[in-house]
């Protein structure tokens, strides 16, 4: 159908251009953004109440305990 | 062919076809609507093809541009691949492994008459907005399950829906006349919209205008994540096309595109830090992609785990990423050591939806079963009814459909 033929070399324009801006990218080595990755978790682990869990009373999920009057 | 006055109000996918005047010959042909440096033209196929050969540098043909693109390819693999020279497990060797991982089902939200397709968190750490196949968005309070406010759609799958920065609105989006419209907010004057076409769009909310359009995606895009607000003014998306693309937000620009997933990516997710980021996809695996390496460094999979991944989130330190299945259960990944640490059961259908709190001391999983649940590292299960209807759509709604991208109804 022609529809799909004229929009094939626009098409391949964008996306030569797209891949040459790609290419162009800096990059740095997996070594180096690992490191930095498994930094950022280091750093963080004690704030992550999901890693380290929290005081049931610091809890706002957990159910309280009704009071009793004797 | 029959001139249809409605033809611009219908979804204007990549190929759709209106009729009417070209805006090069100005004769009355069917249309074909592409976009040229971000700006919609409706140009007849002769036209387009004319100005797509003047447009080529001498000796250009679509032959040697398509050998051209191939070869880019390659050498964007080379490049890439030069820098491969360790895997992220084997850096994460020397950090202490999970305690066992134990998670009890602390709420259970019900009230939603059919699957529950999305959810977000307040900043305020205790709401909740959820939307539903059953036309509802419902905002909960976490702490007691009590329903705030419930709005009716006019319309079904409530696909998306996201709480404003200042918690004081919500943004929703819904599937209308077949075009899916996934919403993420930026703040509350600006929203970000993703759409079934494979376009992304920046909207300005009072004005309804479109302030920045994104191609480059080929097929729907399902997912956008934006990035942390020190990192920067990009967002990443994921889409059928198997690609997750990188895009900055003033330019329009596709910076970085992945393709490694073997199905359609469902979810993306930013790395807390700002320089990865996570995706699910439907070929039941989660991968992690470095944005800095510019390369998938992790990948999350089992062979057991044969059901597609819908919604990936990381818990705050980034160390733990939640992924919702359509087997109904939710896997719990050490990211960095690559492992998985823990399955999560409780739901009675598809985890359409997984959302890790503000503060990070819980996570809510919204479920093809109705429901909601909530997650904390403890104990209990609760529930709650009725509602009381609230608000109305603003007007501009209506108008703004003609755009191609169904307007998101805002909520205050």
């Amino acid at each position: 159908m022609d529809v799909y033929c004229s929009n094939n070399v626009l098409q391949a324009r964008r996306t030569v251009e797209q891949l040459r801006l790609e290419t162009e990218l800096q990059r740095i080595k997996i070594s180096a953004a690992a490191e930095q990755i498994v930094q950022y978790c280091q750093e963080h682990r004690r704030a992550d109440p999901l890693l380290t869990g929290i005081a049931a009373s610091s809890n706002p999920f957990k159910d309280k305990k009704t009071c009793v009057l004797l | 062919v029959q001139p249809q006055p409605d033809a611009k109000m219908c979804d204007q996918t990549f190929l759709a076809i209106t009729f009417g005047p070209c805006d090069n010959c100005s004769q009355n042909k069917p249309l074909m609507n592409i976009y040229l440096k971000n700006e919609p033209i409706n140009y007849c196929s002769l036209c387009v093809e004319m100005m797509a050969c003047q447009g080529l540098a001498k000796g250009e043909t679509i032959h040697t541009l398509k050998a051209e693109s191939e070869s880019l390819k390659s050498k964007l693999e080379e490049e890439r691949a030069k820098l491969h020279d360790v895997e992220l497990h084997q850096v994460a060797e020397k950090m202490e492994a999970l305690g066992q991982f134990v998670m009890k089902t602390r709420r259970t939200l019900k009230g939603h008459g059919n699957k529950v397709l999305c959810m977000d968190w307040c900043r305020d750490k205790r709401r909740i907005v959820s939307s539903s196949q059953d036309g509802k968005v419902i905002v909960w309070d976490a702490y007691t399950t009590n329903k705030e406010h419930a709005v009716t759609m006019p319309c079904t799958w409530v696909m998306a829906c996201a709480y404003a920065p200042s918690g004081c609105a919500v943004a929703c989006g819904s599937d209308e006349e077949k075009s899916i419209q996934y919403v993420v907010l930026l703040y509350v004057f600006v929203i970000l919209t993703s759409s079934g076409d494979g376009t992304c769009a920046l909207w300005d909310v009072e004005s309804g205008q479109l302030l920045q359009s994104f191609h480059g995606h080929s097929a729907d895009v399902l997912s956008l994540d934006l990035a942390p607000s020190e990192t920067g003014n990009t967002f990443v998306s994921g889409g059928c096309d198997k690609k997750a693309n990188v895009w900055d937000m003033r330019s329009g620009q596709n910076v970085q595109s992945f393709e490694t997933h073997e199905s359609d990516i469902n979810s993306v997710k930013y790395y807390p830090s700002g320089d990865a980021f996570a995706s699910g996809s439907d070929d039941a695996t989660c991968r992690l992609y470095d944005l800095r390496a510019d390369r998938e460094v992790a990948i999350y999979s089992k062979e057991s785990i044969i059901f597609g991944a819908s919604s990936v989130d990381f818990s705050l330190s980034g160390r733990l990423l939640f992924a919702g299945h359509n087997d109904y259960t939710i896997n719990v990944w050490d990211v960095l050591k690559g492992t998985r640490v823990a399955i999560l059961f409780g739901h009675e259908n598809r985890v359409s939806t997984v959302r890790v709190s503000p503060d990070g001391t819980a996570f809510c999983s919204g479920s093809w079963d109705n429901t909601l649940r909530m997650k904390v590292k403890g104990l209990a299960v609760v529930i709650g009814v009725l509602h009381h209807p609230v608000v109305s759509a603003p007007r501009a709604a209506g108008e703004l459909r003609n755009i191609g991208h169904s307007f998101p109804v805002i909520y205050s």
